[in-house]
C-alpha cells in the first residue's frame, strides 16, 4: 500500500510539474509534455496493477522472473536501535561528503570522509585508520591531480580554499621538475 | 582485402613509434576502464589536443585501439565489484558479480577476456569485409524509425530482467524512462522538471546515475550486511573457464556477436544496447533462465561479447558516412578534422592507407586483450583479498571524482549519492535496477527518434509497419509485453 501511494505521488507530482513546460513546438506536434505524460500515465496503470497483483497473490517472486540476485532478497534484522543508527550513517555520511565539496574542497574533505567511512565500516585500529587514510589521499592526489590534472573542487571558505591553492601549487612546481 | 590488411599490418608494426602508440592504446585503455570513476573516454578526452602532433592514422588509430581495450577494461570492475566502467559494462555486473560472492571471479573474469577478445575480433574482421557495403545498406534502411523500434524492443526485453514481478520489472523501465525526461526536451529545447536547479538543465547524466545505481548502492548493501553481522567476504577463485564450458556456450557467443553487431551499426545506440540486448536475448534463449542473475557464466559471456562486438561495427558508419555512434566515436571526429580530413565515403579513396591501419590495429587491439588480459587477470584478482572497510572508501571516493569529473558539478555527485541510496531502496524491495539503468540511457535516444520519425511520417504511425525492419522490432517489442500481460495475470505464474 505505502508503495502505491510513493508511486502514485511520483506520478502526480511530475504530472503536475508538466503544466510548467506546457509550451508548443511549432515543428512537433505533440510538444514537450507528450512523452512524459505518456510515461506517466503508464506508470500509473502499471502501478495500479502491481497494486492488484500484492492484494491477489502478496508479495512473493514471480515464476519464471529472471535476474534477481540472491543478495537483494536476504532478509535483515533491525530490531537493534544501535544496527539502524548505523546505517542511516553510512547512508548519509556520503551525502554531507557531497554537501561540504562545494564550501570544504575534495583536498580537504576526502582525508575525513576516507576516515569516517573505514570507521563506519568497523575498523576500530587507529593506526591503520590514518595508514589506509594516508595510502589512500595519496592514490588520489597521484591519480588525479598529479597525473591527469583533473580539476578537483578546491572549496570556497577560507582555510580550505587556500589549501587546495597549496596542493594545486605543489603540483604545478612537481610538473615543472619534469 | 587480405592484401590491405596486410599492409596495413605493416605499415602498423614497420615504425617503431607507431607500435609505442598502438601499445599505449592498448594498455591505458585497459587501464582506465578498469579504474572505477574514470573511463576510456577520460582518456581520450586527455589524450585529444595531443593527437594534433601525431600523424592522422596515429591519432585515429590511438583512439579505436582505446575503444576496443577500454570496453573490455569496464568489465573487470564490473565483476569484482559490482561498479560497470562504462554502461555497456552493467549488464556483464548482473552475474559476474554474483559470480565473485560465489567465489567464482577468475572464471568470469577469464570468461569475459576470452568474449571480448572474441566477439571483438569477429566484428573487426566483419568491419573489414563489409563497411562499405553494409554502410550503404544501412544508410537506404535504417533511420529514426527503425532506431525507436530498436529502443522499444530493448526496453520491452528489459523489464523481464530483474524485477520481483513483471509489474516491478515494467515500473523499474518507466522510473528510468521517467528520470530521463529531467532537462531539455530533444526537439524544442524547452526545460522539463528542473525543480529551480539550472544544472538540471543538461539533464541527469548517465555516468553519476550508473555509479550511484550499481557501485554506491552495493556499497551501501555490503555496509547493511556488515552492520547486522551478516557480511561474507567474496572468495578469490582463481580457476578459468574451462574449454569445454566456453564451446557449451557457443550459440551465445554466435548471437551476441550478432545482436552486439547489429546494434552497432546503428548511430547513437552503440554497445550498450548492444550488451543489454546481448543479456537479454541470452536470457530468452535460455532453459534455465531463472539462473541468471545468480552467477551464470551466460550472463558474462553474452553481455562482453555483444558489447566489443559493436566496437567495429560503429567504425562502419563513422568512417563509410561520417556519423559518430558515440562519445569515442565523435572524439574520432574530431581527430579527422585536426588534419583537415573528414571521415565518410571519400576517405576510402583519400586515405585508404589510413582506414587499413586502423582496422589492423582494431583486430590487434582485440586479440591484445586475450593475452595481456589473461596476464593481468590473476594479479586483479587479489584486488578481493583487501578487507571491505579499506575498499569501500577508496571506491566511494573514485566515484565521487568520476561523477564530479565529467561536468565539473557538485550536483552530479549528489545525484550520484541519491541514485545509491535510491538503489539500495529498489533492490531490497524487488524493483530491477538494470531496468532503470536502461531507461534512463534509451529515454532520451527513443524520445528523440520517436519525434523524428513521426515528423519523418507525417505521424502516420502505419507507415512504421511498412518498413520491414521497423514493423519487425516493433511486433517483437509487442509480442514480449504481451507474453509479459499473460503471465502478469495468469494464477499458474503466479501460484506459490
Amino acid at each position: 500500500m505505502i508503495e502505491t501511494v510513493v508511486w502514485s505521488l511520483i506520478a502526480i507530482i511530475f504530472f503536475g510539474y508538466t503544466f510548467e513546460f506546457n509550451q508548443p513546438i511549432e515543428i512537433y506536434k505533440f510538444g514537450a509534455t507528450g512523452w512524459p505524460r505518456v510515461i506517466i500515465l503508464l506508470l500509473l496503470l502499471v502501478t495500479a496493477g502491481n497494486l492488484y497483483h500484492h492484494f491477489k497473490y502478496g508479495s512473493a517472486i514471480q515464476k519464471g522472473r529472471v535476474g534477481i540476485a540472491e543478495t537483494d532478497e536476504s532478509p535483515t534484522d533491525y530490531s537493534n536501535p544501535a544496527t539502524l543508527a548505523k546505517i542511516i550513517a553510512i547512508l548519509f555520511t556520503p551525502f554531507l561528503f557531497a554537501y561540504l565539496l562545494k564550501p570544504v574542497g575534495m583536498y580537504s574533505a576526502a582525508p575525513f570522509f576516507i576516515a569516517a567511512v573505514i570507521w563506519l565500516f568497523g575498523e576500530r585500529r587507529w593506526k591503520w585508520i590514518i595508514s589506509i587514510t594516508i595510502l589512500i589521499y595519496a592514490i588520489l592526489l597521484g591519480l588525479f591531480v598529479v597525473t591527469l590534472n583533473a580539476p578537483l573542487p578546491q572549496g570556497n571558505v577560507s582555510p580550505f580554499y587556500d589549501f587546495s591553492g597549496f596542493i594545486l601549487k605543489m603540483n604545478t612546481l612537481l610538473q615543472q621538475l619534469w | 582485402m587480405v592484401e590491405n590488411f596486410l599492409a596495413g599490418t605493416s605499415a602498423l608494426f614497420g615504425d617503431p613509434f607507431t607500435v609505442a602508440i598502438f601499445v599505449f592504446g592498448v594498455v591505458g585503455g585497459m587501464l582506465f576502464g578498469a579504474i572505477p570513476g574514470v573511463s576510456m573516454l577520460t582518456l581520450a578526452a586527455i589524450l585529444l589536443p595531443f593527437t594534433a602532433d601525431l600523424e592522422p592514422a596515429q591519432g585515429v588509430m590511438l583512439f579505436a585501439v582505446i575503444y576496443c581495450t577500454g570496453t573490455y577494461g569496464g568489465a573487470i570492475t564490473a565483476i569484482l565489484f559490482n561498479i560497470p566502467g562504462a554502461p555497456e559494462n552493467a549488464p556483464t555486473a548482473f552475474d559476474g558479480y554474483p559470480m565473485t560472492r560465489k567465489g567464482q571471479s577468475g572464471k568470469a573474469v577469464g570468461a569475459a577476456v576470452l568474449c571480448s577478445a572474441i566477439g571483438g575480433v569477429a566484428s573487426a574482421l566483419v568491419m573489414m569485409a563489409a563497411t562499405e557495403p553494409l554502410a550503404n545498406w544501412a544508410i537506404r534502411n535504417i533511420g529514426p524509425p527503425e532506431i525507436f523500434a530498436l529502443v522499444f524492443f530493448g526496453l520491452a526485453v528489459a523489464s523481464s530482467v530483474g524485477g520481483r514481478t513483471i509489474w516491478k520489472g515494467w515500473m523499474s523501465v518507466l522510473l528510468g524512462l521517467l528520470i530521463a525526461t529531467i532537462g531539455q526536451d530533444p526537439v524544442g529545447g524547452i526545460n522539463r522538471y528542473n525543480f529551480g536547479f539550472t544544472d538540471l538543465a543538461a539533464g541527469i547524466a548517465f555516468v553519476p546515475a550508473i555509479l550511484g545505481f550499481f557501485a554506491v548502492s552495493e556499497i551501501f548493501v555490503q555496509a547493511e550486511k556488515k552492520a547486522t553481522g551478516q557480511f561474507d567476504a567474496p572468495k578469490v577463485g582463481m580457476s578459468f573457464p574451462t574449454v569445454l564450458e566456453l564451446w557449451m556456450h557457443k550459440f551465445a557467443v554466435l548471437r551476441s556477436i550478432l545482436v552486439g553487431f547489429f546494434c552497432g551499426i546503428l548511430p547513437g545506440i552503440g554497445a550498450t544496447l548492444a550488451a543489454f540486448m546481448g543479456y537479454g536475448e541470452a536470457v530468452r534463449w535460455s532453459k534455465n533462465k531463472e539462473e541468471f542473475g545468480k552467477g551464470k557464466l551466460e550472463g558474462v559471456i553474452s553481455s562482453e561479447t555483444a558489447n566489443n562486438a559493436a566496437t567495429g561495427a560503429a567504425m562502419i558508419p563513422l568512417l563509410a558516412l561520417g556519423l559518430p555512434g558515440g562519445a569515442l566515436t565523435a572524439m574520432m571526429v574530431a581527430v579527422f578534422q585536426m588534419h583537415d580530413l573528414e571521415p565518410g565515403p571519400l576517405v576510402f579513396y583519400n586515405s585508404p592507407d589510413l582506414i587499413w591501419i586502423v582496422f589492423a590495429a582494431m583486430f590487434y587491439a582485440n586479440l591484445s586483450i586475450l593475452f595481456i588480459g589473461l596476464i593481468e587477470t590473476k594479479t586483479i584478482l587479489y584486488l578481493l583479498k583487501i578487507p571491505f572497510q579499506f575498499l569501500a572508501p577508496l571506491i566511494l571516493l573514485l566515484a565521487t571524482i568520476g561523477a564530479y569529473i565529467s561536468r565539473g558539478l557538485v550536483l552530479d555527485v549528489m545525484v550520484m549519492f541519491g541514485a545509491g541510496i535510491l538503489g539500495f531502496l529498489l533492490r531490497r524491495t524487488g524493483y530491477s535496477i538494470p531496468g532503470i539503468v536502461l531507461g534512463l540511457i534509451l529515454g532520451k535516444i527513443g524520445e528523440q527518434n520517436f519525434a523524428q520519425g513521426m515528423q519523418m511520417v507525417h505521424y502516420d504511425l502505419g507507415t512504421y509497419f511498412s518498413r520491414p525492419i521497423c514493423s519487425i522490432l516493433i511486433v517483437a517489442g509487442a509480442l514480449t509485453l504481451a507474453a509479459g500481460i499473460y503471465r502478469a495475470f495468469s494464477p499458474a505464474s503466479n501460484s506459490a
